[in-house]
C-alpha cells in the first residue's frame, strides 16, 4: 500500500495528462464535429520527437519539449486546412481521413526512429522527502505542470476572445456562425492548440512511462473515455471527466488486475452512452 | 371509438395539454383548430404513444391506450400523418408505400426470409394494394421517383398514402395542408373528401379553415386546453373563440 | 447493373475461385486467399447491421466470440470443430441479442462508440480469464478442421463465404432489409406503419453477429492460435474501412473494399515497411476523390471511357 500522497500525486499526474490529451480532440470534435482518431498518433508522434531533439540532437529537455509541441501545433495546422476541412461534420469520412494519418504517423515513426521501446529521460530527476512522504520529483514536477497548463488553458478559453468564441462553437455552432464567428479560423486555434498539449502530454508520459510506436492506441480510448463522460461544450466538464477517468486509472490497479481495471472503465462508459450519451456537462452530438 | 379523458401532459413546468377531452366516433370527422403552440401536434404524439401523458386516459376501440408504444399503435389499427412530414426520403414513391405495408398482410419471418409462397402471395397484395392508394392519390406518375423529389404538397400525399397502407381504423392527419400552395391544397382537400366518403374515421388538426367546412365538429385547443366545441356556425359565434383564434376575422 | 448481369457476374467470379487453388502452390497465396474470405464476409456482416444505420466499431469482438467459444470448447471440451464452429456462431449471436436491445435505441454516432467500447470490454474479459484465454500470448493447439493439407481448407473457406453473402443478400432483399433501410431513414415514420425499430434492430445484430462469429470460429480453426490482437480494436476499424472505403451503400462496397485493402497491401509487399503509405494513400483517395467508394470504379471508368469515344 502506497503513502496517500504518492496516490494523490499519480491520480492528479494521470488525470492532468488526459486532459490535456483529451482536450484536443474533445475541441476538434466541437468546433468542426469530427472524429480525429490520429490524436492518439499525435500525442505519440510528440513524445518521439521531444526524445529526438533532446537524446538526438542534445538540445535541452525543456527546450525539446517545446519544439516538439510546436512542430504538432504546425501539422494541426496542416491537418485541418488540408485533410479535415473538407469534412466537417462528415464524422465516417473523418474516422476514414484520421486513419489514413494514424497510418502515416506510425510508419514515419516505424522507419526513423526505431521501434523499441524506450522512455524520455526524466525531466526533473531525483526524489523529494517531505518529511515520511516520499515521491518521484518526476511525478510531482508533471502533474504540477499538467495543472498549470490546464489553468492556463481555463483562463485563456475565459477571457480571450479567441477562447470565447469556440466556447461558442463548442455549445452552438449554427448560433455562433450566424453571429460571423469564422470557423475555419478557430478549427485551426483549435487543432494546432489541441496538437500542441498532446504532444506536450505524450513527452510528459513518456518520461513518466515509456515511449512506444502504440501509446497512441492507449491514450485514444482514454480520451474518448473523457470526452463521452463529460460531453462537449464544457470546458469544466472536461476536466472533471478527466480527473475521474485519471483516478480510477491510477488507484484502481493498486487493488485490483489492469484488465479488471480497464472492465470498470468500459462500463462507466457504456453505462453513460446509454442512458446520458451527451456526457454529463455536454450537448448532444452530430 | 376513441375517447381521451382529462389528459394532460406537462414537460417540466410547461403544461402543453391541461384536462382535455375529446371523443371521435366510428364514420366522423372531427376538426381540432388552435393557434400555433396551442398543444395540437403534442395531442397527436400522446394518442400515438411518442409521449407519455402526465395524467388522463386515453381509449381506443374500448382498450386503454397509454403507454402503448408507436409501433404497437399502428397494430392497433390507428395511422397518422406528421406535420413536418419526414419520409423514407431515399426510397421512391412507390417503395415507401409498399415498405409501409408491413402489418398487412403480415409475412411471418420464416415465410420472408426463405421466400416462401405466402410471402410472395402477399408481396404481389401488397404490389397491388399500393398501386391502388397511389392512384387514389394521384401519385401513380410519379411512382418511380425519390420520395426526397416531390414537391412539397406531393410529398404531404405520399405521408397519407403511408398511413393509408396500415389499412387504419382511425387516421390522424397532422396538419395536412400547412406550406401547400393553392393547387396542392385543393388536390389534398379532394383526397380528405374522398376518404371521408369511404367511412373512415378521421381525426385532424389543421391551422388552415377551409377543411374544417367539411368536418362533422370542431374543437379548439389554445394553450393546452380545449375551450370551445361544436360545428363552425357554433364556433364563429363564440367570443372565447374569437378572441384566441379568429382575430380580425 | 441489371439482375442477370450481375448473377453472371458472380458464377464467373465463383467459377475462377473454384479454379485458382489449382493453379497456386505457395502455401503464402493460400493464406492469402483465405484470410480474404473471411475478412470479406465480416465486412458484410458488418453492413448488415449498418442497413439501420448502426455502424459498429467493435465488430472484431463478435468475430472473437466466436472464434474463443469454438476454440475453447474443441480443446477442452474435446469436441469436433463442426461442432463448435456453429457453436460459436450462436455464442456471438445471444451475446449479440442480449446488447443488442439495451444498443437498439442509441443513436448513429453514440452506437458506434458504444460498439467501441463494447469490443475493448470484450477483450478486456478475456484478459481476466487469461488463465483459459492465453493472455496475450494467445491460446494455442486449437484443434484444426482439416489435418494438413490446404485444399479442403481454401474450399471450406470458399464455400463459408459464398453461402454468407448469399444469405446475407437475401436478408437484405426482402421485406426485412426494407424495413431495416426504413428505420435508417426515419426510424419515427417507420413506427407509425408497426415496424419496430428495437426488433429490428436486434434482428441485423443477431443475423450480422452469427456470421461473423461463425468466421471468427472458422479462422480460429485454421489458425490454430488466436490471441487478443487478432480481435483488437484495429481490427474493428480494419473492417469499418473495408466497408467505407468500399462503399457503404451498396451490397458488393464491402466486399470490394475488405479484397482490395486486404490484398493490395500484400501484392506490393516488397514495398515492405513503406506498405502503410500505400495503404493510406487508398484511404485518402477514396474519401477525397471517391466519395462513393471503391464501388463507384466500374461506373466512373465506363463513363471516363464513353467520354473518350466521342
Amino acid at each position: 500500500m502506497e503513502p496517500l500522497f504518492e496516490i494523490l500525486v499519480s491520480a492528479v499526474l494521470l488525470s492532468s495528462m488526459y486532459v490535456l490529451a483529451a482536450a484536443g480532440f474533445a475541441l476538434v470534435l466541437s468546433i468542426m464535429n469530427i472524429l480525429n482518431f490520429a490524436h492518439g498518433a499525435i500525442y505519440m508522434v510528440g513524445g518521439f520527437l521531444c526524445y529526438e531533439f533532446s537524446v538526438g540532437y542534445g538540445l535541452n529537455q525543456w527546450l525539446a519539449l517545446a519544439l516538439s509541441a510546436a512542430s504538432m501545433a504546425l501539422f494541426g495546422l496542416f491537418l485541418e486546412r488540408f485533410l479535415f476541412r473538407r469534412f466537417y461534420g462528415d464524422f465516417f469520412s473523418s474516422v476514414i481521413v484520421s486513419i489514413a494519418v494514424i497510418f502515416v504517423l506510425q510508419t514515419t515513426i516505424n522507419l526513423t526512429v526505431a521501434v523499441n521501446v524506450r522512455a524520455l529521460p526524466t525531466f526533473a530527476p531525483g526524489m523529494l522527502h517531505l518529511g515520511s512522504v516520499t515521491v518521484s520529483m518526476e511525478r510531482l514536477v508533471t502533474a504540477a505542470i499538467g495543472v498549470a497548463l490546464l489553468a492556463a488553458m481555463v483562463v485563456f478559453v475565459r477571457v480571450s476572445r479567441t477562447g470565447q468564441q469556440m466556447l461558442a462553437v463548442a455549445q452552438d455552432a449554427e448560433g455562433a456562425a450566424l453571429q460571423g464567428i469564422r470557423i475555419h479560423r478557430l478549427a485551426a486555434i483549435a487543432m494546432a492548440a489541441g496538437c500542441a498539449m498532446a504532444a506536450i502530454a505524450g513527452s510528459f508520459m513518456g518520461a513518466v512511462f515509456d515511449l512506444n510506436s502504440t501509446m497512441g492506441d492507449l491514450i485514444l480510448v482514454k480520451v474518448m473515455q473523457v470526452v463521452i463522460l463529460s460531453g462537449i461544450g464544457s470546458l469544466g466538464g472536461i476536466l472533471i471527466g478527466g480527473l475521474v477517468i485519471g483516478s480510477v486509472d491510477s488507484i484502481l490497479p493498486l487493488f485490483t488486475t489492469p484488465a479488471i481495471t480497464q472492465a470498470v472503465g468500459v462500463a462507466i462508459v457504456i453505462a453513460l452512452l446509454l442512458v446520458k450519451p451527451q456526457g454529463l456537462f455536454g450537448r448532444e452530438m452530430g | 371509438m376513441l375517447r381521451i379523458q382529462d389528459l394532460s401532459k406537462h414537460f417540466g413546468g410547461l403544461r402543453a395539454i391541461s384536462d382535455v377531452s375529446i371523443a371521435v366516433d366510428e364514420g366522423e370527422m372531427v376538426g381540432i383548430i388552435g393557434p400555433n403552440g396551442a398543444g395540437k401536434s403534442t395531442l397527436f404524439n400522446l394518442i400515438t404513444g411518442n409521449l407519455r401523458p402526465t395524467a388522463g386516459r386515453i381509449e381506443f376501440m374500448g382498450h386503454d391506450i397509454v403507454g402503448t408504444k408507436p409501433h404497437a399503435i399502428a397494430g392497433l389499427g390507428i395511422g397518422r400523418t406528421f406535420q413536418l412530414n419526414p419520409l423514407f426520403a431515399e426510397f421512391t414513391v412507390l417503395e415507401n408505400v409498399q415498405a409501409s405495408f408491413f402489418l398487412k398482410p403480415k409475412s411471418g419471418l420464416i415465410a420472408t426470409f426463405f421466400g416462401l409462397a405466402s410471402y410472395r402471395r402477399n408481396e404481389a397484395i401488397v404490389t397491388r394494394k399500393a398501386q391502388e392508394i397511389l392512384e387514389l392519390l394521384g401519385l401513380d406518375d410519379v411512382r418511380d421517383e425519390p420520395a426526397k423529389s416531390l414537391p412539397q404538397g406531393r410529398q404531404k400525399l405520399l405521408g397519407i398514402a403511408r398511413a393509408l397502407a396500415i389499412q387504419p381504423r382511425l387516421l390522424l392527419l397532422d396538419e395536412p395542408l400547412g406550406g401547400l400552395s393553392r393547387t396542392e391544397i385543393d388536390s389534398t382537400m379532394q383526397v380528405i373528401q374522398a376518404l371521408r366518403t369511404t367511412g373512415m374515421t378521421i381525426l385532424l388538426v389543421e391551422h388552415n379553415m377551409i377543411v374544417m367546412d367539411i368536418v362533422d365538429r370542431i374543437h379548439v385547443l389554445n394553450f393546452g386546453c380545449r375551450i370551445a366545441s361544436g360545428t363552425m356556425e357554433e364556433l364563429r359565434r363564440n367570443p372565447a373563440v374569437i378572441e384566441a383564434y379568429f382575430g380580425t376575422d | 447493373m441489371t439482375n442477370t448481369n450481375r448473377a453472371i457476374l458472380c458464377v464467373c467470379v465463383i467459377v475462377v475461385l473454384v479454379i485458382v487453388p489449382l493453379l497456386i502452390e505457395s502455401p503464402y497465396t493460400f493464406r492469402l486467399f483465405i484470410l480474404t474470405f473471411v475478412y470479406v464476409t465480416a465486412a458484410a456482416s458488418l453492413r448488415t447491421l449498418a442497413l439501420s444505420g448502426q455502424v459498429s466499431m467493435g465488430h472484431a469482438a463478435f468475430m472473437s466470440i466466436g472464434a474463443y467459444t469454438s476454440a475453447l470448447l474443441a480443446r477442452y471440451g474435446d469436441f469436433s470443430p463442426w461442432l463448435t464452429m456453429p457453436m460459436g456462431g450462436l455464442a456471438a449471436m445471444i451475446v449479440a441479442v442480449l446488447v443488442g436491445f439495451p444498443f437498439a435505441r442509441v443513436r448513429t454516432i453514440y452506437f458506434s462508440m458504444v460498439s467501441l467500447f463494447f469490443g475493448i470490454g470484450v477483450l478486456s474479459v478475456y484478459s481476466i480469464f487469461g488463465k483459459y484465454t492465453g493472455h496475450i500470448n494467445g491460446l494455442i493447439g486449437i484443434p484444426p478442421l482439416f489435418a494438413g493439407a490446404r485444399l479442403p481448407y481454401y474450399y471450406y473457406f470458399l464455400a463459408l463465404m459464398v453461402a454468407c453473402l448469399a444469405v446475407l443478400w437475401r436478408f437484405e432483399k426482402c421485406r426485412i432489409g426494407t424495413c431495416l433501410k426504413a428505420i435508417n431513414q426515419s426510424h419515427v415514420v417507420a413506427a407509425s406503419v408497426g415496424i419496430s425499430e428495437v426488433k429490428f434492430r436486434v434482428l441485423a445484430l443477431a443475423m450480422s453477429c452469427f456470421v461473423v462469429g461463425l468466421v471468427g470460429a472458422g479462422y480460429a480453426h485454421y489458425n490454430m492460435v488466436i490471441s487478443y490482437s487478432a480481435f483488437d480494436l484495429p481490427a474493428s476499424i480494419n473492417l469499418l474501412v473495408y466497408m467505407l472505403v468500399g462503399g457503404i451503400s451498396s451490397f458488393a462496397g464491402p466486399i470490394i473494399g475488405a479484397a482490395v485493402l486486404f490484398v493490395v497491401p500484400e501484392l506490393f509487399r516488397d514495398l515492405k515497411e513503406y506498405t502503410p503509405y500505400l495503404y493510406a494513400g487508398i484511404l485518402l483517395f477514396v474519401v477525397f476523390a471517391m466519395p462513393e467508394g471503391l464501388v463507384g470504379i466500374p461506373d466512373r471508368l465506363g463513363s471516363w471511357l464513353k467520354s473518350k469515344h466521342r
